[in-house]
């Protein structure tokens, strides 16, 4: 039972406050950003501080990075076609992902069941029981080692960059640890294995809260386990990615965005810090992969991304002292808004993902997700998966957009809005400080009403019409309606999974994994890198709900701070 | 209706905690002066025993997986006696919406509006009210 007397209700004063604001604009529309920068009519170079003009000096490639990540962008380093995929059973998942690698993306990302995965259930868990219909509808049921096995046969994961799942913090652990096992047991050099982990707090403890779920410190602990073992193991690999989109979708502003992401960002490196086996530029380049959204406010996104690169390398610089230029280089996967994509008429959807897909473009990003037209109805068909690879196509090769880096920059408009977003950012920043910083703010429900609060404002200002979503409050009438199938993935994800968790048990050698668990509790409970025992853990053929067991007995649960 | 409001049981079917939406609908609801008993992430057993216990006027599913469960939740109030009317919201399929609609249960999918929720509501617990009258 989520807590019907404990924590806070979302009602509180910032969405109130937030909804008479939106009302009043029904009389006198202003001009402002989605994040509430007023916009004048016109630009000039008035309107773009010195400081700001002296950076943006500095080409792309070069430290603060604001023009781009990389000097020649697009021409050295094309973005990469990066779509979320998985349903169903491993075999549907490894279908999926074929499917796209054959239609042009040039990486892949796992996702896998939130029942099983997300809370590290087994599929006899009694909560999944419950609730069996909806295993495997939001991505593939993955019990073991052995079903990554089944995920990836036939992928050449040497050379194709992937995703390993583990978007959720308790999750990213035991994600990892299979992937990695499945390609040592390939021969590939782990040294050279390119890829990323996730283990997203904005996910985990803002947008999307488990029911059951370790606690945002040892979460933390997880993640900075991580960061320590790819730094001395696997240097190619992203340890852990900050998905400021979940901060986002969930109704943080613009500079929200950017400001909980180094936020986050610095929760991190604080605690390398302190732990100091490590230097803060050793890790750095491993946790400078983020994920950051583009939505409906064209010119604003992308001065996000340049602002974002911008503020990564100073957080680097100032607050901690790398020296090394390239360790303080962002570079940012954009995920388009799924939360932009209408219900009805989901045609339109093709033509909001292409100017959201674009803005990451010209923001200079260095992988793109694009949403499915679907995406407000159901999981992605095949045709609107391949349809967010076909808009990234266009956008790469038909509209000459990828020959000159930054095309935007020097624009007085775009240098304006970079610059008030930096600064606003570092004001939120810095209020997080003050409340304690990042992970108290998910401890004490701070930011859930920030986040609240911005949703609503959203909300109210397409209910009382300020903004206007072609189709939903507006231009209703459609001449022929393109009716979605809805696709609901395979429906006997839950049966054969349970078939397959019987055999694993009566198959393994089951002293092994037992013993491997209790090694792991044993490392749980004292300092030593989870890391080491996971892997020997995931070897020993332990299973999802296995794992979960141990964290449950070990770590409790989290209190959440909000009611919902 | 008497002066007491109106009563409504928010919950989630499946273990999807995205928390954006329904929240928005509590916070429509309670301005409205409803009381909204928030219950989170429930299996259809507890959501049905908290219906029957709390004696709501109106039950609120959030769907965050597939949509049998909302005639299992509907068939077992039934069962025990319950005429409480059921809406539904979150990412639902046209064809389920319709589905659904066919057995007199409101749908509300992505881009629904708060003004048509609450109304909606509103009818849903007047009639459920006038019902209980009857029953008396």
């Amino acid at each position: 039972m989520s807590g019907i007397e404990e924590g806070t209700s979302l009602d509180g004063e910032p969405g109130n406050a937030g909804r008479r604001e939106g009302a009043s604009r029904t009389t006198a529309p202003a001009y402002t950003t989605s994040s509430g920068i007023p916009l004048s009519a016109h630009y000039g170079p008035g309107d773009v501080p010195d400081d700001h003009w002296l950076k943006v000096t500095a080409p792309p490639g070069q430290a603060p990075f604001t023009r781009g990540a990389y000097p020649e962008m697009y021409r050295s380093k094309p973005w990469r076609i990066f779509q979320l995929s998985g349903f169903g059973n491993p075999e549907d998942e490894r279908e999926r992902i074929r499917f796209l690698l054959e239609h042009g993306e040039t990486g892949f990302l796992m996702e896998h069941d939130r029942m099983t995965a997300d809370h590290l259930y087994d599929v006899d868990h009694p909560e999944v029981v419950a609730r069996r219909d909806d295993v495997g509808l939001t991505g593939a049921v993955i019990l073991s080692v052995d079903d990554y096995e089944t995920v990836l046969d036939g992928i050449d994961i040497a050379s194709t960059y992937a995703h390993a799942g583990g978007a959720v913090v308790q999750h990213a652990p035991f994600a990892n640890a299979c992937y990695w096992t499945v390609a040592r047991r390939r021969g590939i050099d782990l040294r050279r294995l390119a890829g990323t982990g996730q283990s997203d707090f904005n996910l985990t403890y803002l947008g999307c809260i488990n029911k059951v779920q370790v606690p945002p410190r040892d979460g933390l602990r997880f993640n900075l386990d991580l960061i320590e073992h790819c730094t001395r193991y696997l240097p190619k690999w992203v340890p852990v990615s900050i998905a400021a989109y979940n901060a986002a979708d969930t109704g943080l502003n613009a500079f929200e965005e950017l400001g909980a992401l180094m936020a986050n960002a610095a929760e991190y490196l604080d605690g390398i810090r302190q732990r100091s086996k490590l230097e803060v530029a050793d890790v750095a380049h491993g946790v400078g992969g983020v994920n950051l959204r583009t939505s409906m406010d064209f010119f604003e996104d992308i001065a996000k991304l340049r602002a974002a690169r911008s503020m990564w390398e100073r957080l680097l610089r100032e607050r901690y002292g790398v020296t090394d230029e390239r360790a303080r280089r962002l570079r940012i996967h954009v995920v388009t808004a799924g939360s932009a994509m209408t219900y009805s008429q989901p045609l339109n959807n093709i033509a909001r993902g292409t100017l959201m897909g674009l803005a990451a473009v010209l923001g200079g990003a260095q992988s793109l997700g694009v949403s499915g037209y679907d995406e407000a109805i159901t999981i992605p068909s095949e045709h609107a998966h391949q349809m967010s690879v076909r808009i990234q196509q266009i956008l790469a090769h038909e509209a000459n957009l990828t020959a000159v880096a930054d095309p935007l920059g020097g624009s007085w408009l775009v240098e304006s809005l970079t610059a008030q977003l930096e600064e606003r950012a570092w004001e939120f920043f810095e209020l997080i400080q003050r409340e304690g910083g990042y992970v108290a703010t998910l401890d004490s429900g701070w930011l859930h009403q920030r986040a609240s609060a911005g949703a609503s404002l959203a909300m109210d200002q397409v209910e009382n019409g300020d903004r206007i979503l072609v189709g939903v409050n507006a231009y209703q009438d459609d001449v022929s309606p393109f009716e979605v199938e809805g696709f609901e993935g395979t429906t006997d994800a839950w049966d054969r999974a349970m078939t397959r968790l019987a055999a694993l048990r009566r198959e393994r050698d089951s002293r092994a994994a037992a013993s491997a668990l209790r090694t792991l509790e044993g490392a749980c409970r004292s300092e030593v890198n989870i890391m080491g025992p996971m892997l020997d853990a995931v070897e020993a053929r332990v299973t999802v709900g296995e794992i979960g067991d141990v964290f449950r007995t070990v770590f409790g649960n989290w209190d959440v701070p909000i009611v919902f | 209706m008497s002066d007491e409001p109106a009563r409504i049981l928010m919950a989630k079917t499946s273990l999807d905690g995205h928390w954006r939406g329904v929240t928005i609908v509590e916070r429509a609801l309670r301005e409205a002066h409803f009381e909204v008993i928030a219950l989170g992430m429930a299996t259809a057993e507890e959501i049905v025993r908290a219906a029957v216990d709390e004696e709501v006027d109106l039950v609120g599913l959030n769907l965050g997986g597939r949509s049998a469960v909302v005639e299992r939740i509907v068939a077992e109030l039934r069962a025990q006696g319950s005429d409480v009317p059921v809406m539904v919201g979150g990412v639902i399929t046209p064809q389920t919406k319709k589905r659904l609609e066919s057995s007199g249960i409101a749908v509300f999918p992505p881009g629904s509006s708060l003004e048509d929720i609450v109304a909606t509501a509103r009818r849903l617990c007047e009639h459920s009210a006038e019902m209980k009258q009857e029953a008396q």
